[in-house]
């Protein structure tokens, strides 16, 4: 889609948001739409989460550009720039998608839910009918100048264009902020102490329904995660080029761009976790009855599912440091402090005990934990005694598999508390494994595992020799399976945010009277995550194909010759 | 191959120690299985470790590679899903329903609703009586009517209906969530309440219901402070069913828990 048809589409969006109170007060008793065989919520489930992956990346593909962008002028490694302007060729295709399913959000959200729809545009018209439209189309004008100017704008004039990409994540990020308000809103309404939310929200401000109490997490975790998505969609990218190309140069080339792709992937992955508690806090502390809904009881099991996945991420992605190592030519001489791996080992026991003692946010926590997880860096230079990366590496991956099963071991093996049963409940004595101190310490175990095999790859590269294109070959498929995993599992806590709003559209305030009202089993929701995930890499993939394979150069530059570690 | 068997039996050394030692630990069999079945993650993951190298592949092996590899993780993705205990949604709707039924009468679509079903079993009502008076030969009143049937005016015990009001209440908000009676439900989020009525009138439990910085119990001022139990209730709920809540509440006087002291703060 060019940018004037975007405009326009924008535009029309733009106007028949305005109109859509006054169609609506034309024909009150208009049925809603029966959609077949999905129903009317998982229609608009689909759509709105497809809407919702096409944003993701359009907003964390440019974030991670512009990083290699300035990382390829500060390097003067072309390569970076060669990185950057291929995802931001797939950006500008999925771009127009992100347009096209967000106006058949709207379409059908009217369609099947005419009073609610109606209902939270008055409440957000400034953001539905001005804000988001005017944002939307400064991001395409600025992302298509963006593209445009990339060979136009090079040499003295890079620092231009780099300027020019940190405005267009500028108006991302805002755009992204401003269209959690109303999202956030449906889960934590603007309230007061002792008058009701209708009574409130009937004198509350834009900026007071805006800046909710799940806002700001929101923010924060989706910024976040969308530059995960963003990484690792890049590896995804670089995992197909990779398998496709015919020439030793070309392999290199994409085994490094997966290999930056799976960094920036990996890097923000890491505060993901913590990001998501910060989330769940919030909506815990604006209603308490949202925690048992989310962690004990209906959608228990969508958090074990949950476990399962990012157990699997992060064993994914540290088998891709490993296989990344192996192609180290010197590795074997890697050492690194005897503390790591006792450090790795002692952490789940000595955060599980110190967390339940200081439950976060309680500060003192941290002067326990701070100490121990930079033992190593501290007194490791005192302690000669060392272990080679190898037995590192492998102390974290029995830890991850530790992390994951502390993680994932329930209370009960029920679908709610209601049906526990003594057969299938975790023994009183061992029930804090069942607790967030014993989860947040398995969080922390991943995250500290995996930071210590980026450090001792860091050692291998500076004191070895890196030969890219001869990486195992499972690894494409390693960085396939981080990019699809990654985005099932964003679909799924989607699904459990959406879902922690129960029988109301906006919680407490208003009901969804539909016969669909319900929780759905994990199962149900497990095939349409599938489903939607399936469909969003058709396009991705169609996307790669159309911009990177087909009008590929047959002549193009070999910026990817091996070269050793640390050369520019 | 000797490694890969070296690690299958160190890894079902270790899972049947942990199943072992989490049966002497009382663990019950879901749970033993659960360890073992790390174990056994473990160990696939050590074999992965060590696995050779994949043959690069290209063209049409490179696709359908890709291809399969596609639809094993979709295959495993939505089998595992499946395989977790899986919540029922009949137990949720006909709660939901008995929830919103007052909010949606409230309604302008829902007064509509009301009528339109009134209308309907009105003319249902008709319809069968004319098909009687049909049966009948047109011309005698159907006999219970012309007799007059005696008044069957139901025997209603208006307390006992509170009560089951009042329990149906604790259900469908879910209070056991939080609070212990009965030795059911609670995770400590809130205090036992199987004295409250010899500690509260009922009145009190109403005014905390609705609003619930008007009451502390005694040892949960974190709680209070953090305001854990939620200020919705007065806008959930109808009058008359926080009234038979906190009836139904009321009537719990065990005096062998130790439900804790109320304090007064409003």
């Amino acid at each position: 889609m060019r940018p004037r048809s975007l405009v326009m589409f924008m535009a029309l969006v733009a106007l028949f948001l305005g109109g859509a109170s006054y169609v609506h007060a034309q024909a009150p008793s208009a049925p809603p739409v029966e959609f077949p065989y999905t129903g009317n919520r998982t229609a608009v489930w689909i759509v709105a989460q497809l809407h919702i992956l096409f944003a993701g990346f359009i907003l964390g593909a440019p974030i991670f550009v512009v990083i290699c962008e300035w990382l390829g002028y500060r390097k003067q490694d072309p390569r970076y720039d060669r990185l950057a302007k291929e995802v931001t060729k797939v950006t500008m295709i999925l771009y127009s998608m992100t347009a096209l399913t967000g106006g058949l959000f709207i379409f059908v959200l009217l369609a099947t839910y005419p009073q609610f729809t109606t209902w939270l545009i008055n409440h957000f018209f400034m953001v539905f009918a001005v804000l988001y439209p005017l944002l939307f189309i400064g991001e395409t004008f600025v992302l298509y100048m963006y593209f445009y100017t990339w060979d136009a704008w090079k040499g003295s004039k890079k620092a231009r264009h780099i300027a020019l990409g940190v405005l267009l994540n500028l108006i991302g990020t805002i755009t992204l902020f401003v269209i959690d308000g109303p999202t956030s809103f449906m889960n934590t309404p603007v309230k007061a102490e002792g008058i009701s939310p209708a009574e409130f929200l009937e004198t509350a401000t834009l900026w007071d329904k805006i800046f909710n109490y799940s806002w700001m997490p929101l923010n924060i975790h989706r910024l976040v995660g969308n530059v995960t998505f963003g990484g690792f969609i890049a590896g995804m990218i670089a995992a197909y080029m990779y398998m496709a190309s015919a020439k030793d140069e070309e392999r290199s080339y994409y085994d490094w761009m997966g290999f930056v792709g799976n960094l920036i992937g990996v890097g923000a992955l890491l505060f993901l976790p913590f990001m998501g508690y910060l989330l769940s806090y919030e909506l815990c502390d604006y209603d308490a009855s949202i925690c048992p809904y989310m962690m004990a009881d209906q959608l228990s099991m969508f958090f074990e599912m949950q476990g399962a996945m990012i157990g699997l991420i992060f064993l994914a992605s540290n088998y891709y440091i490993w296989l990344s190592m192996k192609r180290i030519q010197g590795v074997e001489k890697v050492r690194m402090t005897i503390l790591s791996p006792i450090v790795m080992v002692a952490l789940p026991v000595v955060m599980t005990k110190v967390m339940t003692d200081y439950p976060v946010p309680d500060p003192t926590s941290l002067m326990f934990l701070l100490p121990l997880l930079l033992s190593p860096v501290i007194l490791g230079r005192f302690i000669p005694l060392t272990v080679s990366a190898g037995t590192v590496i492998k102390v974290g991956f029995l830890m991850i598999v530790v992390g994951d099963a502390i993680w994932m071991t329930p209370h009960g093996f029920v679908p709610t508390g209601a049906k526990l049963v003594a057969e299938l409940e975790l023994p009183s004595d061992w029930n804090f494994l069942a607790l967030m101190p014993a989860k947040n310490s398995a969080a922390f175990t991943l995250v500290f595992v995996t930071v210590v095999n980026y450090v001792i790859y860091n050692r291998a590269i500076s004191q070895g020799t890196i030969v890219w294109g001869k990486i195992d070959f499972v690894s494409q498929f390693v960085l396939i399976f981080l990019a699809f995993s990654s985005i099932w599992t964003m679909g799924l806590m989607g699904a459990v945010r959406s879902l922690l709003r129960k029988y109301f559209h906006t919680y407490n305030l208003m009901p969804d009277f539909t016969a669909e009202s319900f929780t759905p089993t994990l199962s149900y929701s497990a095939w349409w995550i599938t489903g939607i995930t399936v469909v969003f890499f058709s396009v991705v993939t169609f996307a790669i194909l159309v911009t990177l394979k087909a009008s590929h150069p047959k002549d193009h530059a070999p910026e990817g010759s091996p070269v050793p570690a640390g050369a520019k | 191959m000797g490694k890969v068997i070296f690690k299958i039996i160190v890894g079902l050394v270790i899972g049947g120690g942990l199943w072992f030692g989490t049966m002497a630990l009382e663990f019950p069999p879901v749970f033993r299985w659960m360890f073992f079945a790390y174990a056994m993650l473990g160990t696939l993951v050590f074999i992965i470790l060590e696995a050779p190298s994949m043959k690069p592949l290209s063209g049409v092996k490179a696709l359908t590679a890709t291809l399969v590899f596609y639809v094993v993780l979709c295959i495993a993705y939505i089998a595992g899903a499946s395989l977790w205990p899986q919540y029922d949604p009949e137990d949720e709707k006909g709660k939901i329903e008995k929830i919103l039924k007052p909010k949606r009468a409230a309604t302008e679509q829902g007064k509509a609703d009301e009528l339109i079903a009134r209308a309907k079993a009105l003319d249902e009502q008709t319809k069968a009586l004319a098909e009687r008076v049909k049966a009948l030969g047109g011309d005698q009143a159907p006999a219970a009517q012309a007799g007059g049937s005696p008044g069957t005016t139901p025997v209603t015990g208006a307390s006992g209906d509170v009560l089951k009001i009042g329990e149906e209440q604790w259900q469908l908000q879910e209070c056991y969530n939080c609070h212990k009676l009965r030795g059911e439900g609670g995770k400590k989020r809130g205090p036992e309440l199987d004295n409250i009525g010899s500690l509260l009138s009922v009145d009190d439990i109403k005014l905390k219901i609705i609003d619930p910085k008007s009451w502390m119990a005694e040892g949960y001022e974190k709680d209070f402070e953090k305001g854990k139990m939620p200020d919705k209730y007065k806008d959930l709920m109808e009058d008359k069913d926080i009234v038979a809540l906190a009836t139904w509440l009321g009537t719990f006087k065990n005096t062998s828990v130790n439900t804790p002291k109320p304090i007064k703060k409003k």
